[in-house]
């Protein structure tokens, strides 16, 4: 008895302000997420509208589970873009992996049949200012639109203008690059067969 | 009377003013190294940063003061770390509510707050032992002397790396930027080169 009156003796100041904290995070938590919620679909969507101008407005389909290495594996949501009249006009996805510093998480457009990119956003990363951010610029992102949804090659040097599977890494951010790419051909592959199997790609319409 | 209550606004005044240069937590404590070095890229994140520090240190020695007579001093430093995580908590989740450019910006350094040395340090030194108008007045002087220090660091960085201050071009086109200026050897470069400055004019004055 004794010991349990001097544990809170002790202590209850600490019990005491640990729920009174505790109830202070939950009420902004829950006055808040809604808007932190609010603003993660506001810039996933404007992203994806970058990516695929001409859909109206996105669907969210199918949650897939994409396998980065062996046993580890993220969530990735496949989104159905509409057109005006309805018709799919292409699908985003949302996929992550390790950059240089951090994780990197991007957005990836296909065309309506899974063949072509449209190409990536980031989403989010925090790679070096300066120099691996520098594949949130146009120079890398462009390398992608129109080129065969399939395995693509990161290549030092090259002409960064042809339209084929070899993108041309940015100068002093290779490692970057290369990790934008990896995340690419190491998705896509698993996206695309999750996709056949569930019977949206050829069917989309 | 008139001579005590001239006392107590010496001390409020004495206390204000030391946050902002004789114990300035950056150039004369050198506290707070983590977000100095980090988030001074440019003056926006600085800022940011700077406003996130005053709001916990504010709050946290608001509280601390208030519980200072409770506080058993083996528990202290616990129920120190447990208030300022709340409030860097509040802060966080404000910040990806109402700027959330500026949360991906500043990235793990929010939460880092949790951590900085500033706000322990005056729980510890002066809420702890200090009525609530003292350690609300060393909080605010301590948070804006923080403040200007990351602006300052930020403004030198921002317009060498970009040409620019808070986003808006002051250079003149032909400039060239220079990029080791947002990387980490800028931070510790303009940090040294400004240490160097503030113990300069320090020494001429005494």
């Amino acid at each position: 008895m004794s010991k349990i009156k001097h544990f809170i003796q002790q202590s209850w100041l600490l019990i005491i302000s640990s729920f009174c904290f505790g109830l202070l995070i939950a009420i902004a938590n829950a006055a808040w997420s809604p808007r932190i919620e609010q603003n993660r679909i506001y810039k996933l969507n404007r992203l994806m509208r970058e990516l695929l101008p001409a859909a109206k407005s996105f669907e969210l389909t199918v949650e897939m589970k994409v396998e980065l290495a062996k046993g580890k594996r993220v969530k990735s949501n496949i989104y159905k873009a509409l057109s005006d009249e309805g018709g799919c006009v292409g699908w985003a996805f949302n996929c992550e992996g390790p950059g240089f510093q951090d994780k990197i998480k991007l957005v990836i457009a296909v065309d309506e049949r899974c063949e072509k990119f449209f190409g990536f956003k980031v989403l989010a990363s925090n790679e070096t200012p300066t120099i691996g951010d520098k594949i949130q610029e146009d120079y890398l992102g462009n390398q992608f639109k129109g080129v065969p949804a399939g395995k693509l090659e990161l290549v030092k040097t090259g002409d960064e203008k042809r339209i084929d599977s070899e993108i041309v890494a940015i100068s002093g951010a290779t490692v970057s690059s290369e990790a934008v790419v990896k995340i690419i051909n190491l998705s896509l592959p698993q996206i695309k067969e999750q996709m056949k199997e569930k019977g949206l790609i050829g069917n989309a319409r | 009377m008139p001579g005590e209550k001239q006392a107590t606004t010496e001390l409020y005044k004495r206390t204000l003013v030391a946050g902002l240069w004789n114990e300035n937590p950056v150039f004369r404590l050198l506290l707070g190294m983590c977000p100095t070095l980090a988030v001074t890229a440019a003056v926006k994140p600085a800022f940011t940063m700077g406003l996130s520090v005053i709001f916990v240190l504010v709050c946290s020695n608001i509280v601390v003061s208030f519980m200072r007579n409770l506080l058993k001093p083996h528990l202290r430093i616990l129920m120190f770390t447990l208030t300022i995580a709340t409030f860097v908590t509040i802060a966080d989740l404000f910040l990806r509510a109402f700027q959330p450019r500026m949360s991906e910006v500043l990235g793990p350094y929010v939460p880092l707050i949790i951590v900085n040395c500033i706000i322990i340090c005056r729980a510890e030194t002066c809420a702890s032992k200090n009525n609530l108008i003292v350690s609300i007045i060393d909080a605010l002087g301590m948070g804006v002397g923080f403040t200007l220090t990351l602006c300052v660091l930020a403004g030198v960085r921002e317009i060498l790396s970009t040409g620019a201050i808070w986003e808006i071009p002051i250079l003149p086109a032909g400039f060239v930027p220079w990029a080791a200026m947002r990387m980490p050897v800028g931070a510790f470069i303009t940090l040294g080169l400004l240490l160097a400055l503030v113990n300069a004019v320090t020494k001429r004055k005494t």
